[in-house]
């Protein structure tokens, strides 16, 4: 059970694999184990909660769906609106499998200053602990014929305990999944195994086994250092080694409201089913919702970069700064076709990928971002429910051998000041179009990826994500795309994280601004022999005191 | 032409009751499977699942394949060049055609099968299949490309050299085998990827070799007839020409001592164990390795005693999984666990090993036993949830016997296992000649 909790590695994953030795080799890794999503994806109505709006899309933008919104809503007739407080979204289906996504609107933002850890500690209490009439052992047990588990994933204001059984084990499935979040059991060796395990991810698992994660999630400590957000949503080493029993029960008895939540099920469970939940989770306080507002972090107005001393193979390259557009701003859609544009996640569909690995074999992939995605080396689709009011740009450089690291970085910073000086032409706007509007499709596959979005749209006020993302994909011109990339991605507060074996020496001829030519084994185009010209000098606008170097063992501290 | 089996199956539905599914099919798709005469084999799933299709080509070609000494991990570079552009297509027109699909698209390789997937919408089927027949049956990639490539897959080696688990893993096998080729990971030594860019011409041959109809099954799941995926699939499959190449994989001789070996880890970490036995082959017909795969959760899975003692009750061990995977040949059973004091690395492994024996000795309860099946089955049936998802799961076993039939096969199989047959054939081969132990701790004892 639970296996896949959020702070931890899925062990097929982690490994790549190792159950099938191997299977992490690939021209891109495949997921090993399918995600827990369920069967008859396509369906057309999952929306109509949009209506609810959403807290943080802008007013402009929120007209417009409204008004989609209200258009869906006449014929989302399988959508069910309860008159109780708690907030469901259902999307009932014929499929024989039963998915819960059971939203609290809470999570690692939420951390009081000091015991940073805690609403994820929480999260992993209730889903890999035990409740007050079962040991955890016990729950094992139970889930085990069923093949079933209680997921919890934990983010900067979301958190979300997931799960899918067959429907003949609805019932028994549903009682053990209520009593673990509305009854827990708080034990004491529960809590000590997983602080443990918690203290372990970051500090060994993060810290010292996996390069790319590590880079991609300092870059957010570091751009939102000082901010709500500033610290990874499995908390601080120093903060979680002082927490206690006690911090959990409190944050769960301040967090874990009926004002919180947010119900979502989807699949063939019976007709009846949706009001026994909800009246069971009823039993929630209500009191009131803690709704905050997270604001762009305030950064200097200059490039920075951190070189973390590691001994290891390669360098680790994960570059960004802030952006003031979510998914219910009304110039993401623009944004994110920019993204795919320019590094479409795993796929050598994107430009900075033809570039760096297809054109000159730097490195295994090298991708853009305009919304938060952990774990990205593990999979190929976003997981849901990671939906934040702030959000990053961000290029991921996969490592690149040591002595081709500062070529790697300027050729990023090349392409990024190129894409912010040419944009796209009409030609690549047209086929990242075409690819994104069918690409939805993949996106929401499974009903249980399809209610995740469901519940993201809900939050962010747009109407259900294929629809939404269709509509305004059609919309767009390839001038609304360049006008937005001036608007939201020219940054002077470009965020820099390499991870390396010679630090010194790289932070040395960064700020020496030293040439770095690099040395093919094999001719390469005219075309790109000239363009290396230009990277080999190109200029890092960074003064030397904003570069600075700092050893692994002190991220996450 | 020859048509071989259109088989009904039991409806996806009908899985949803407890008695018909125990007497019923693991796999619960109606599937076709027609052969061409160029000894291509086209497997076709319709499903429910509307506007979808997954396409995935299997190729019973990975490392195992890897027989010449200083060519580990060529077929997963393979997998990486046919990337790399076709007569009638180049990598850039190749992209744009999936990029107009919105297709997500891509390959992995492990030590028995090179799979190459795409899913996409319906309306590009045939789009697509014309793409991937070219790429099958005519790559072209010049020797500076190759070269880049090989490159890309030092890159990837060099992205999993962080996690200390794939080093251990590299040792356990080189340590277990002395002839077989899992001897290798698919990754391959390092020293053969650096260099790779000297062997085009091996590359060649790989291709001509391995990339033939007699070694490849297509496999169409989702919102796809059998008409259609026939016709498509004689189209611009139908030409393709068969080989001759047969490999000759080493026999791996019986082991006759325990072997174990150790690992210092430079970064901080906490140790790591691997116990392993060798297993036997996968088969859809003999009980030696079901009766392995009903073992396992049972005693080493998260309800297990031994998970129970040494990571919940103790908690010795953060992480305790169970590795055991289907393979051609005889490959390991191996149990891992992260200790997270190096003081107890000899406690953990003395109580894996006790567990072994423990089931040598005595009959698993058959309460756990028929809970174990019921895992099984809800499992697979948790997997079915997308026309990508199904075709995945199918692959592995398309790679053992081309076709989903050896599912429903093994899982008769699991309802005929005693617990008697599960340790007699324990007994067999949880021995200690049969055994390998690699340990990898920091070489400092840091954590």
């Amino acid at each position: 059970m639970c296996s896949n909790y959020s702070h931890r590695f899925p062990s097929s994953q982690r490994r790549g694999g190792a159950k099938r030795r191997g299977a992490q080799a690939g021209r891109d890794i495949s997921p090993i184990r399918p995600p827990r999503r369920l069967r008859f994806a396509q369906r057309s109505f999952s929306s109509g909660f949009a209506l609810t709006g959403s807290r943080f899309a802008p007013s402009s933008a929120r007209r417009g769906i409204i008004i989609f919104g209200l258009v869906l809503l006449l014929w989302c007739t399988a959508l069910t609106a309860f008159p109780s407080k708690i907030p469901t979204v259902l999307l009932p289906g014929p499929s024989p499998l039963v998915t819960f996504r059971i939203l609290f609107m809470t999570g690692s933002a939420f951390d009081p200053p000091g015991k940073e850890g805690l609403a994820a500690l929480t999260a992993s209490m209730l889903a890999q602990g035990g409740t007050r009439s079962m040991s955890y052992d016990q729950i094992v047990q139970a889930l085990y014929p069923m093949a079933s588990s209680v997921n919890a994933q934990v983010d900067k204001e979301m958190t979300v305990f997931t799960g899918t059984t067959h429907i003949e084990n609805l019932d028994h499935y549903y009682a053990l999944l209520r009593d673990m979040l509305l009854d827990p059991g708080f034990r004491a060796e529960d809590f000590k195994r997983l602080r443990d395990d918690a203290i372990n991810f970051l500090k060994v698992s993060l810290r010292e086994s996996n390069d790319e994660e590590l880079g991609k999630e300092e870059l957010y400590n570091i751009i939102y250092a000082g901010h709500p957000y500033g610290h990874h949503n499995t908390g601080k080493i120093s903060s979680l080694e002082k927490l206690t029993l006690a911090d959990v029960r409190g944050f769960y008895r301040d967090y874990y409201k009926g004002t919180s939540l947010t119900i979502g099920l989807a699949g063939g469970y019976p007709k009846n089913f949706p009001d026994k939940v909800q009246t069971d989770f009823a039993r929630l306080p209500q009191g009131s919702t803690d709704k905050r507002r997270f604001e762009n972090p305030k950064l200097s107005p200059e490039m920075r970069i951190e070189i973390i001393a590691r001994d290891t193979r390669s360098t680790a390259i994960s570059l960004g700064f802030p952006i003031s557009v979510n998914r219910g701003s009304k110039d993401w859609p623009a944004l994110a076709l920019v993204a795919s544009y320019f590094g479409q996640h795993r796929s050598s569909n994107s430009y900075l990928y033809q570039r760096l690995r297809e054109a000159r074999g730097l490195n295994y992939g090298d991708y853009a971002y305009v919304e938060y995605f952990p774990r990205g080396m593990f999979q190929m689709t976003p997981d849901p429910n990671l939906a934040r009011q702030q959000q990053i740009f961000q290029i991921w450089i996969r490592p690149v051998e040591a002595q081709n690291s500062l070529f790697a970085l300027r050729a990023a910073l090349y392409e990024y000041d190129k894409l912010l000086r040419d944009g796209l032409s009409q030609e690549t706007f047209e086929t990242t179009r075409e690819f994104l509007t069918k690409y939805a499709n993949i996106l929401t596959q499974t009903q249980s990826a399809q209610l995740g979005y469901t519940l993201d749209s809900r939050y962010y006020g747009i109407p259900d994500y294929n629809s939404y993302v269709k509509e305004q994909l059609t919309k767009l011109t390839v001038g609304d795309v360049n006008a937005a990339i001036r608007r939201h991605l020219k940054s002077d507060r470009m965020r820099i994280v390499l991870i390396t074996k010679d630090a010194d020496r790289l932070r040395d001829a960064i700020v020496k601004n030293t040439p770095s030519p690099i040395v093919y084994n094999s001719p390469k185009p005219e075309e790109i022999l000239d363009e290396d010209k230009i990277i080999q000098s190109y200029k890092i606008n960074v003064k030397s005191e904003d570069v600075s170097v700092a050893q692994v063992n002190r991220v996450f501290e | 032409m020859r048509k071989l089996i259109a088989l009904v199956c039991v409806s996806f539905l009908a899985l949803s009751s407890a008695g018909q599914q125990k007497e019923g099919n693991l796999f619960p798709y109606n599937y076709a499977i027609d052969d061409l005469d160029n000894g291509l084999r086209l497997v076709t799933i319709p499903t429910d699942f509307p506007n979808m299709i997954g396409l995935y080509i299997v190729v019973q070609a990975g490392s195992r394949n890897e027989i010449e000494p200083g060519k580990s991990g060529y077929a997963h570079l393979f997998e990486h060049i046919m990337f790399r552009g076709s007569e009638n297509y180049s990598p850039e027109e190749r992209d744009r055609i999936l990029k107009k699909a919105g297709a997500e698209s891509n390959a992995t390789t492990n030590a028995d099968r090179t799979t190459y997937y795409e899913t996409f919408s319906k309306e590009d089927l045939e789009s697509v299949m014309k793409l991937e027949a070219d790429r099958f049956q005519r790559l072209k990639y010049p020797e500076s490309s190759y070269k880049t490539e090989s490159l890309a897959v030092l890159g990837e080696y060099n992205k999993n050299s962080a996690d200390p688990t794939e080093k251990l893993e590299e040792v356990l096998h080189e340590t277990a085998f002395t002839a077989h080729t899992y001897r290798h990971t698919t990754m391959g030594f390092l020293k053969d990827i650096q260099d790779m860019p000297n062997q085009y011409d091996y590359s060649l041959q790989f291709y001509n070799r391995f990339y033939r109809p007699e070694h490849s099954t297509i496999t169409l799941v989702g919102d796809v007839t059998h008409d259609h995926a026939l016709a498509l699939t004689k189209k611009y499959f139908g030409e393709w020409k068969s080989g001759n190449y047969r490999p000759d994989i080493p026999l791996e001789p019986a082991q006759k001592e325990p072997r174990q070996a150790s690992v210092a880890w430079a970064a901080p970490t906490l140790p790591w164990i691997a116990v392993a036995f060798k297993g036997p082959a996968y088969s859809d017909e003999k009980k030696d390795k079901a009766a392995l795969d009903l073992l396992s959760p049972m005693a080493f899975g998260s309800n297990s005693d031994l998970y129970q003692r040494l990571v919940l009750k103790e908690q010795k061990v953060d992480e305790l999984e169970v590795a055991f995977g289907n393979h051609p040949d005889p490959e390991l059973f191996t149990i891992w666990a992260r200790i997270k004091d190096p003081k107890d690395i000899d406690y953990v492994r003395d109580q894996i090993l006790a567990t072994f024996e423990r089931f040598t000795k005595e009959t698993v309860d058959p309460g756990r036993l028929d809970a174990t099946r019921s895992r099984i089955r809800y499992s697979f049936a948790l997997r079915m949830n997308s026309s990508s998802a199904i075709a995945n799961a199918v692959a592995q076993y398309i790679a053992l016997r081309r076709t989903p039939e050896t599912i429903n096969k093994l899982f008769a199989l699991y309802r005929e296992i005693s617990p008697e047959d599960i340790r007699a054939i324990a007994r067999q081969y949880f021995t200690a000649n049969n055994r390998t132990i690699v340990t990898l701790s920091n070489s400092k004892g840091a954590n």
